[in-house]
Parts: C-alpha cells; structure tokens; sequence
C-alpha cells in the first residue's frame, strides 16, 4: 500500500533546480500553468514541450521515475483518447490540446516535488497562506494541518487495509453494504483516536497557531537567474 | 518537583480519578502501576496540564498547571502510550523541529540540537527516513526524539514497553535508566509490566482512580499487587 502512495515523492540529488527556493518554484509552477493555457497547436507547443523536458532534465529527474510516476494517469489518458475517437473525431486536435496540457501540467509538478522536501513545501504553503490572516486563517494551522494530512492519510489507508484483513479472516463480505459500512465505520473510529492523541501532543509540545516564525531562507542568486530565464521564456512563447 | 494536592477528575459524569495526593521529586524515577483502566494516563496527563484537575491541584515546581500550563509542558515531556499517533510530520527530522519550533530557536540551532539528538538515541541513519516505514521500536525511539530534544527537566512515559518485543524492551529501557542517571532527568514511568520495577525508586498504585500505595519501591509488597489486580 505505502509502495503505491509514493507518487511525486522527493528526491535528495543536487541539481540547479533543487536548490531554488520552494516558493518560486510553487510560483513557476503557476505561471507554467497559465502559459500553457494560451498556446496554440504547432510549433509553439514543441518549444514548450521541450522547456519542460529541459526542466526534467536538469532536475535529474530520470526518465524511468518520470514515467512510472506518470503510470497513475495513463488510463486515464487512454480513456480520453478513446472518448475523443469515437464521440468527436473533428475535434481530435482540440483534443491533444488538452491531453497535453495535461500531461505537461502533471510533469511540470512532478518536477516541483521530486526537487523539493515536503518540509520546504509546507513551509511554502505557510508563507503563501500569510495573507489568509484577514479572514482569521491562521497560517500556522494551514501548515500544520497539511503537514497532517501528509503524515497521516497514510497512515489511514494502512488501517483501513488492516481492518479490511481483519474482517475477512472472519469471512466478511464486502459486497455487502452492511460490512462495507463497519470498515468504514472503524476507519473514522480510529482516525477520530489518532486525531484527539494528536492534538494532545501537538500541545504538549508547546504548539502556539500565533506563534510567527519566519523559516523561509532569502532568495539566492540561483532565484534570480531562474527569474530572468523564466521571464525571457514567457515573452518569448507569449 | 511535581505535587498533587487532593485531584478529582472526571470524564462525563464518571469519577476516574479520586482524591490523588501525590509528590513526584527531582531527579527521582517514579513507576505509576495499575491495571487497565485504573486511570494512569488520566492522572499522567494532569502533570504537563494536557489535563487539568475538576477538583484540587496539581503544582509543577510550586506553580499550578491551572495557572500556568506553559510552565508545565515545558518542563515536563510527554512520551504518549500511542506514540505513533504524536508524530506530526512524515520524517523524524521534520517531527524534532516541530517543538523545537515551538520553543522558539533560531533554524541553525534547532537543526543542531536534532542532529545531536537522534545521535544520542542512535538513529541518525533514520531521520530522513518516512515515519510510516520505520518498525515500532525506531517509531517509540522517534516519539522519544521528539520530546527528549526539546530539553524536558522531567519525562513521563506511558507504558512504553508494552508492544514491543522483549529485545526492544530492554533497549528502551536502557535508555530511559541512562536518562534519568546520567541526564538527571526526573522520570515518570506509567506500566503495568512487574518486571520494568527494577529501574525505579518510586511506585505509586493506582486502583480504580485511587492511589493504594505511594512510598519507596522497597516497601511494595506482593498483597498490595494483587489487590491492584496486578499479580495473582
Ligand atoms: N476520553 C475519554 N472519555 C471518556 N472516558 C475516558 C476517556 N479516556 C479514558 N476514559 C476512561 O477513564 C478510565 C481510566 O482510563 P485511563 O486511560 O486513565 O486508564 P489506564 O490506567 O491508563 O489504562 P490502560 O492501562 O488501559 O492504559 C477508563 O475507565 C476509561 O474508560
Ligand atoms: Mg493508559
């Protein structure tokens, strides 16, 4: 179960783009996103293809990883493709659009978290969820709580397999609904445990939601550079 | 360094702990015993103010955890009975920062103090390594990193021994000994394991949220385990 939850997990390499700071990466990431939306079919989605690929390739991402990684989503691209074959053939450039953009989309954030720990991310997130603060969001709290969620979805799937074992050694039938429902049942029992021992000790040490701490790095030469190549590569596709 | 005046508690409308009076001394290392559902973790929680008394007090170095809670948890960790569950982050690297955070030091001092932390309990090869994959032995010992790191001048412990295997056993609590004899940190010891009574000097007993003995280890003697429900 855990072999299957790795997708896009971190890397420890040294590479050019691990070393940039999470938060303009979080912020490529986007604008990566958004370019991608206003290209046209042609010459302009190979140049990007080929950024992107550029990016994979100095991230020393292999390509081995990069497509047993993407191996969650082939179906569903299988399934696309097919869906387009058969009820709109006329519209089958249309449709590789999107399929690539897609794809991009995806390689592009796999780029994001192969080359950043998910202790820099969040720490990203923090940062991010700062403006929040007028709503009464506190960013604390955002980070912790993802940070939680990491931990522990896990942790949730282990136990629901645990329980799902348990049950049928006793012969359980998960066709039907009653059995479904005791699983399901437990789960939410045992994460409802977890989360009150959690929240116990998050206290215990000393957690503070107001607490400000200013755990982003300053931005490097390396981010500047980045800047520059990034912007010169928007202008130049836009 | 820990006193319980007279402490009442209850969930909902049960009483679980009844009239406890008790004084946990510096550098002293204290067994709780008592059979399950006695109410060991309840009366343990009370000393770093994760509970606070319905009736009577519980002082940490003379200061009520009513008034002060900061008081109490800074001095006093916590190693819970379900340790898996105080892992907050996916590494153990990340989890020891977390308090450390919370103490409020500067980066490269947390990063400092959690390195020479998971050296002294021997795991810095695990650090970067995911919590879920670690074997419950390396998660008690994560737990215990993440706590320990923060500089506690006391350490509760809630049955620490009971799921691990015999040989994990005695290395935990080999550790602990080694922290309450060389550190001087104060333990508490919450089991239901007879034989962990070998490290301590001090047993209190609980029977049904009522302390039946409190004294020096020496003066325990087998009526008052089995009337603990703890040896037959
Ligand atoms: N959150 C809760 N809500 C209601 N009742 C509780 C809660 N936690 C514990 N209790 C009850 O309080 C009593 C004492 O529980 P406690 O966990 O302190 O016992 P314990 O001595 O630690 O037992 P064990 O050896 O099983 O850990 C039990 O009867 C239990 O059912
Ligand atoms: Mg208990």
């Amino acid at each position: 179960m855990i072999k299957r939850l790795t997708i896009g997990q971190y890397r420890e390499r040294y590479s050019f783009i691990h070393g940039l700071d999470a938060r303009i990466k979080i912020f490529y990431v986007v604008v990566l996103g958004f370019l991608s939306f206003r290209l046209k079919f042609g010459l302009e989605m190979l140049i990007f293809s080929l950024f992107v690929f550029g990016l994979v390739y100095s991230a020393k991402m292999r390509l081995g990883e990069l497509s047993k990684n993407l191996r969650p989503f082939y179906s569903v691209f299988i399934f696309l493709v097919v869906m387009y074959l058969i009820f709109s053939r006329s519209q089958i450039e249309k449709g590789m659009i999107y399929l690539w953009r897609f794809l991009m989309l995806i390689i592009i954030s796999l780029a994001l978290t192969f080359t950043t720990t998910i202790m820099d991310l969040i720490a990203a997130v923090e940062f991010f969820s700062k403006p929040l603060k007028v709503f009464g969001v506190k960013s604390r709290n955002v980070a912790l709580m993802v940070s939680a969620a990491v931990r522990f979805i896990p942790v949730m799937f282990i136990n629901f397999e645990r329980s799902r074992e348990a049950m049928s050694s006793r012969l359980a039938d998960f066709r039907r609904i009653r059995h479904i429902k005791v699983v399901v049942l437990l789960m939410l029992q045992k994460m409802l445990k977890s989360a009150s021992c959690l929240s116990d000790a998050v206290y215990a040490r000393l957690y503070d939601e107001n607490m400000e701490i200013n755990k982003m790095p300053k931005l490097k030469i390396n981010d500047y550079i980045s800047m520059v190549a990034v912007a010169a590569f928007a202008v130049i596709i836009y | 360094m820990i006193q319980a005046k007279n402490v009442y508690f209850k969930y909902e409308d049960e009483l679980i702990l009844k009239n406890i009076s008790l004084e946990i001394y510096e550098g002293s290392f204290t067994a709780i015993i008592g059979a399950n559902g006695s109410g060991k973790t309840t009366l343990a929680k009370h000393f770093n103010a994760i509970l606070l008394p319905a009736k009577g007090d519980v002082l940490v170095d003379g200061i009520s955890t009513r008034k002060d809670e900061l008081n109490a948890r800074k001095n006093i960790g916590f190693v819970f009975q379900n340790f898996e569950d105080q892992i907050v982050y996916s590494t153990i690297e990340e989890d020891v920062a977390f308090g450390l955070e919370n103490l409020g030091l500067e980066q490269d001092k947390i990063k400092r103090r959690a390195a020479d932390t998971l050296k002294r309990l021997s795991i810095s090869h695990l650090a970067k390594r995911n919590v879920n994959t670690l074997s419950l032995g390396q998660k008690q010992l994560a737990a215990l990193s993440g706590v320990l790191a923060m500089k506690p001048r006391c350490i509760v412990f809630d049955e620490p021994t009971t799921m691990l295997d015999s040989r994990n056993k005695k290395s935990i609590m080999g550790i602990i000994k080694e922290l309450n004899k060389k550190d001087k940190i104060t333990v508490i010891l919450v089991t239901n394991v007879l034989d962990d009574l070998k490290y301590v000097n001090n047993v209190v007993v609980l029977k049904e949220g009522r302390t039946i003995f409190n004294d020096k280890k020496s003066k325990l003697n087998n009526k008052i385990l089995k009337v603990a429900g703890l040896y037959d």
